[in-house]
């Protein structure tokens, strides 16, 4: 017998097999008989080595249970049978489901659409474009025939209302809490910033979550 | 390397149908589950009997095992359940209190007696004892140390590493080797002592 294979018996006796191996050797376990008795035999020489007092060494046990355990059910028959049964259509019926989706989406498309001949990407994007998103802006076809237009958000230029000495004072007081990486780079952002252009912030973020 | 992947791996499969993977299971722990069910009761033939019905339970019940315990203590769980209700029930039985249960000598004797053991059967059992025995005495030094700490102590690899200063990898090969001095001896005996048996037969 191999002996890199009764070495990975061994540990996975010992659970100290990874649970990869452990999933091959389950399977090869289960089904080889010498490798089994082996492995009982593992289980014997633990035993003994216990003394487990009045612990018959090689007790019927085993057999006994494999017997009546062969007269059962296998767990997962009912499962698989049930699987079995299924299989050979669940493909046809996938494709069935696929096909009858693009085809009501197709009619659909053609049921909403106002004007023949019209490119569908107009009906698409410019309804899309001014109902979602109120502050954007919408960018036309570059060209004639161009098939899609895109949506650029449109970023709100809010003064800020925090004077830029004030600000640095805050951003340095608060520097302590934040990383020397993150407060570099916060005091590099700032000082590059102080040139005269105006400091921009999000119009929803308080002054107090800024660093 | 996680605890319990080997007996999850093997119960994953009697989940699948693979009833082979549950021998294994029984093969590992039948002798702790007769000890454990043994304080119980003291025959050990009826032990043996206890120990069948909570390995036949937890078959049954395996579908519901979710892997949220290890499956040692799962089947513990049973096998102490399934203890108790036997001794309840032998208990509730007249023919049980024929036993003289104030004598523990005479108690242990008629169960000595009861048991279905064969006189084969007791024989091997103190033969393979003996015999393992003889085997750890002969391994050298390290390999002793490694599978007595193993199967004595139930210290993990690392563990025994630690112990033994050593690398887990040699603890697993010390441990492998033991085993495969020891089993070579154990294969004898159970090749001669099934022979002899079928001459007694």
């Amino acid at each position: 017998m191999n002996e890199e294979l009764d070495s990975q018996l061994s540990a996975m006796f010992d659970d100290e097999l990874a649970p990869g191996e452990c999933e091959l050797l389950a399977r090869r376990l289960s089904r080889d008989e010498q490798l089994k008795a082996r492995w009982g035999r593992y289980a014997v020489i633990g035993a003994a080595i216990r003394s487990e007092r009045g612990v018959r060494l090689n007790p019927p046990l085993a057999g006994r249970v494999s017997a009546v355990i062969l007269d059962e059910p296998a767990l997962a028959t009912a499962h698989t049978a049930r699987r079995s049964g299924v299989r050979w259509w669940q493909p046809l019926a996938g494709a069935a489901v696929a096909v009858g989706v693009a085809l009501v989406s197709v009619l659909w498309l053609r049921a909403q659409a106002p004007l023949a001949g019209a490119p569908l990407s107009a009906h698409l994007t410019a309804p899309l474009a001014t109902a979602t998103v109120p502050g954007a802006a919408v960018v036309p076809a570059a060209a004639a025939g161009a098939p899609d237009s895109y949506v650029v958000p449109r970023a709100p230029a809010v003064r800020a209302v925090v004077p830029s000495t004030e600000l640095a004072n805050y951003v340095v007081a608060h520097s302590v809490f934040s990383s020397p990486v993150t407060r570099r780079n916060l005091l590099s952002a700032f000082m590059s910033s102080e040139s005269g252009a105006a400091a921009e912030q999000p119009p929803d973020e308080p002054e107090g979550n800024a660093q | 390397m996680s605890a319990d992947a080997s007996d999850l791996s093997l119960v994953r499969r009697v989940q699948r149908g693979d009833k082979g993977a549950f021998d294994a299971l029984v093969l590992k722990y039948q002798h702790k589950l007769v000890k454990l069910v043994m304080r119980y009761v003291r025959n050990p033939a009826e032990a043996e009997d206890i120990a069948q019905e909570a390995f036949i339970k937890a078959y049954r019940a395996l579908p519901q095992f979710r892997g949220d315990s290890a499956f040692y203590t799962w089947l513990y769980r049973i096998a102490i359940n399934t203890a108790k209700n036997a001794v309840v029930s032998r208990d509730r039985s007249p023919i049980e209190y024929d036993l003289d249960r104030n004598n523990e000598e005479s108690y242990d004797m008629q169960g000595r007696l009861k048991d279905s053991e064969t006189p084969e059967g007791l024989v091997l059992t103190d033969e393979i004892r003996s015999t393992v025995n003889a085997a750890i005495d002969a391994l050298p030094e390290d390999l002793r140390t490694a599978i007595v700490l193993r199967e004595l102590e139930g210290l993990s690899y690392e563990e025994i590493a630690a112990a033994m200063a050593c690398p887990v990898g040699t603890v697993r090969s010390r441990i492998f080797r033991a085993r495969e001095a020891i089993d070579h001896r154990l294969r004898e005996v159970f090749e001669g002592g099934l022979g002899r048996a079928e001459e007694l037969g």
